[in-house]
């Protein structure tokens, strides 16, 4: 409210200040809207549509298509695959994030070398990751069964296959959490440690009482960003379930179930709708995050 | 409260950049392809294995024409995003292939060219061509939008292989389903199941289980198509010997997880079914030598012991060459779908082993192009019955929910169990109907 009354007297200089600053925002400005917020409001138009062919002949149907959504038990069934997915993903994936990343921070030999190995997944092509995973997992031909001597149906096993996904879902995410801990680690002062090994403190006790708790914020931002990224989980699914599998049920995620129908089905209307739900469920995710990440975060 | 907006605005921006990158991605693909020089023609197509072939040909047009044709390859589901999103609004490539899975949906919208005006200058004689694929780029006003390009048909693949080390008689033109699967299962039982005699998938379908539908009489899609006879007494016949050779071939979870293509050539299974479009990767696999082809099983419905012409299905498709209705070059567009698909060029096609042609009368030269395979019985094939591969407006819909679970997967699954298959059916019955009602 404040910046509204000088407003109207701008110095001739702070306006041309202010059109440089513009031009100089202009391209990420123009890049968003075309990229992003056109899309999406064009995706929430569609939702209310019965799309025709190429983008032709879109008929206005209203609450038809989330009528539909609303009642499908395959809507349902995804969304659980979904969050069944992030209830893997998500927590190892900060868990043993963050185990690796104290360990990474202290001064040892190699770090570095560790550092970028445990990095290395997050460059890898999330196609070419999922590719090499499905291989691995082959009930005939796999390494896994080789190995272990086992016959186990990693990916077709409606019961273990979304175990399985989650589990690359967990070794995908993982170096790229432990940057973000590293970083955060750096943040926190030497001293505290100090002071807790003269009072007496041993490595678990100041884990969890000083590291834990200064970690927090980054914490914090790494579940928030991981559950939504877990909630729209698409490549995983797409590369290694093969459409015949007995186990895509159980697996395939919403994202998942948008690309059926938006892309190989050609309805372009019901897989809006089904994006759009998405929307207003990670919105109601972020919403009760935020609510209690001050009860959560340590705030010194 | 604004940081929260902030949050929620990302959260949406996540969720919907997948929208985004679908189209964008698409278009920036087609606009890469539209920087068309003056001159040149930008052909698209799926099949990598034909790329060199048809840009063989082309070149071959080139010399007359004098305009140049760059080839260019995208594989198959970005083909069709690629093309939608040219379609949509963005450029599509001059010249590409079209498929009886979306071809009533691009000839519906005039995004192709129309090819009656040169078709009737240049005195093509249409009755050369195969019916099924000629009538499939012909709308139902008369206007063409596509030559036949190609057609292909159906044969049986086995590993001689696995047939010497059982004993067992290889696969001849007098073979029924049944004796099929009384070899399938002699290499399944002598073998404890540590070779598959025969294996298939739901998604083998128009290289697969069609056939037998068709064999004892059914019909996926109606002629006129518009309806379905898949729940039929004769089609669950037909579904009933599918499930007896489920019984002594490959496991669902086994085939879902490797394919049945690997599954032949690592030697783990003893016959599979293909198309004729992928003769070439099994002619360049590691033991080709051990393959050999047969025509298709029949169904002896009258029980008389021999094979009769309606006896004996297979499945057959073909390609169409279309140009896109914005081209900048419609008179050279024409002109080198015209030449792929005359006399010569189809020829060509057929010596250089890329397809069979989808002009009648052209293709014995295609069954000399891989030196030690003989791959005869793919035009054998012809002289018995041919089904043009079933297609409606929107064939993935119901195609695909054939495949899944609520329809042939579970009979797959379990395939001792006989009343799970005539369910099957009967779901699929519903399935096509529901789906034709909706388009």
């Amino acid at each position: 409210m404040k910046q509204k009354a000088p407003k109207a007297k701008r110095t001739k200089a702070q306006k041309r200040e202010a059109i440089w600053a513009l031009c100089f925002i202009a391209p990420t400005i123009i890049g968003l809207i075309i990229l992003n917020f056109y899309p999406a409001i064009d995706t929430l138009w569609q939702s209310f549509c019965k799309t025709g062919d190429f983008g032709k002949g879109n008929i206005f149907i209203g609450f038809e298509n989330y009528a539909k959504v609303f009642v499908a038990e395959e809507t349902w069934h995804s969304l659980w695959n979904t969050i069944k997915y992030a209830l893997i993903e998500v927590p190892f994936g900060v868990v043993i994030a963050l185990v690796l990343a104290v360990f990474l921070n202290k001064k040892l030999k190699g770090t570095s070398v560790f550092r970028t190995i445990f990095f290395l997944p997050m460059v890898c092509a999330p196609a070419a990751v999922a590719m090499v995973w499905k291989w691995l997992y082959n009930q005939q031909f796999g390494l896994l069964n080789n190995i272990f001597g086992t016959d186990i149906a990693w990916i077709s096993d409606p019961k273990i296959a979304w175990i399985s996904i989650g589990i690359i879902g967990v070794w995908s995410v993982i170096g790229y959490n432990m940057v973000l801990f590293i970083s955060g680690l750096q943040e926190i002062p030497g001293d505290y440690y100090e002071a807790a090994e003269i009072d007496g403190a041993t490595g678990i006790r100041q884990f969890f009482h000083i590291t834990v708790p200064l970690l927090s914020p980054t914490t914090f931002f790494i579940v928030q960003t991981r559950i939504i990224g877990a909630l729209t989980i698409f490549d995983l699914m797409f590369m290694v379930m093969d459409k015949t599998n007995l186990a895509l049920e159980n697996t395939q995620s919403i994202v998942y179930l948008f690309y059926t129908y938006a892309f190989t089905n050609g309805n372009k209307g019901y897989g809006a709708t089904i994006v759009v739900f998405l929307v207003i469920f990670i919105m109601i995710v972020t919403f009760i995050l935020q609510r209690v990440e001050k009860k959560l975060v340590y705030h010194p | 409260m604004k940081k929260l907006a902030a949050i929620i605005l990302a959260a949406m921006m996540t969720a919907t950049a997948l929208t985004a990158c679908g189209g964008s991605g698409g278009s920036d693909g087609a606009s890469k392809d539209s920087g068309s020089k003056s001159g040149t023609i930008n052909v698209n197509i799926w099949d990598s294995n034909q790329q060199k072939g048809i840009q063989e040909i082309a070149d071959k047009w080139t010399e007359t024409s004098g305009v140049k044709v760059k080839v260019e390859v995208v594989d198959w589901d970005n083909y069709w995003t690629l093309l939608e999103a040219g379609a949509s609004g963005g450029t599509m490539p001059d010249v590409f292939w079209m498929h009886s899975n979306t071809a009533q949906m691009y000839m519906e919208n005039d995004v192709l060219l129309k090819l009656n005006d040169y078709i009737e200058k240049d005195k093509i004689d249409m009755s050369k061509y195969y019916e099924g694929v000629k009538n499939l780029y012909t709308r139902s006003d008369g206007n063409i939008y596509a030559l036949p390009k190609d057609h292909d048909t159906i044969a049986l693949l086995y590993n001689k292989a696995v047939f010497d080390k059982y004993g067992v008689e290889y696969p001849t033109d007098k073979w029924t389903w049944e004796d099929m699967y009384e070899a399938a299962k002699k290499i399944t039982e002598d073998s404890n199941g540590d070779i598959y005699g025969m294996a298939m998938n739901t998604s083998n379908n128009q290289d697969g289980w069609y056939n037998l539908i068709y064999s004892y009489g059914g019909q996926v899609i109606t002629d006129d198509h518009k309806g379905t006879t898949i729940g039929s007494d004769e089609s669950k016949a037909g579904m009933e010997m599918m499930r007896k050779l489920l019984t002594v071939g490959a496991p669902q979870s086994v085939v879902a997880e490797t394919g049945t293509d690997s599954l032949f050539q690592s030697g783990k299974v003893g016959m599979i079914t293909q198309g004729s479009w992928m003769i070439n990767s099994f002619f360049t696999a590691e033991n080709h030598a051990d393959y050999a082809w047969a025509l298709l099983p029949y169904a002896d419905r009258n029980g008389n012991g021999t094979c009769e012409k309606e006896e004996r299905w297979s499945a057959y498709n073909g390609l169409g060459w279309a140009a896109s209705a914005a081209t900048k070059d419609p008179d050279s567009c024409a002109s080198l779908i015209e030449y792929f698909c005359s006399e010569e060029g189809q020829k060509l096609q057929a010596e250089k082993g890329v397809t069979m042609g989808g002009m009648t009368g052209v293709s014995d030269a295609f069954a000399n192009a891989f030196e030690g395979m003989d791959i005869k019985p793919f035009l054998d094939a012809e002289n018995y019955s041919l089904y043009f591969r079933p297609y409606t407006r929107k064939t993935t819909v119901w195609e695909d929910a054939l495949q899944q679970a609520g329809a042939f997967l579970d009979p797959w699954q379990k395939p001792d169990d006989a009343a799970l298959m005539a369910k099957a059916c009967d779901n699929a019955q519903k399935i096509i109907e529901d789906a034709i009602a909706a388009e």
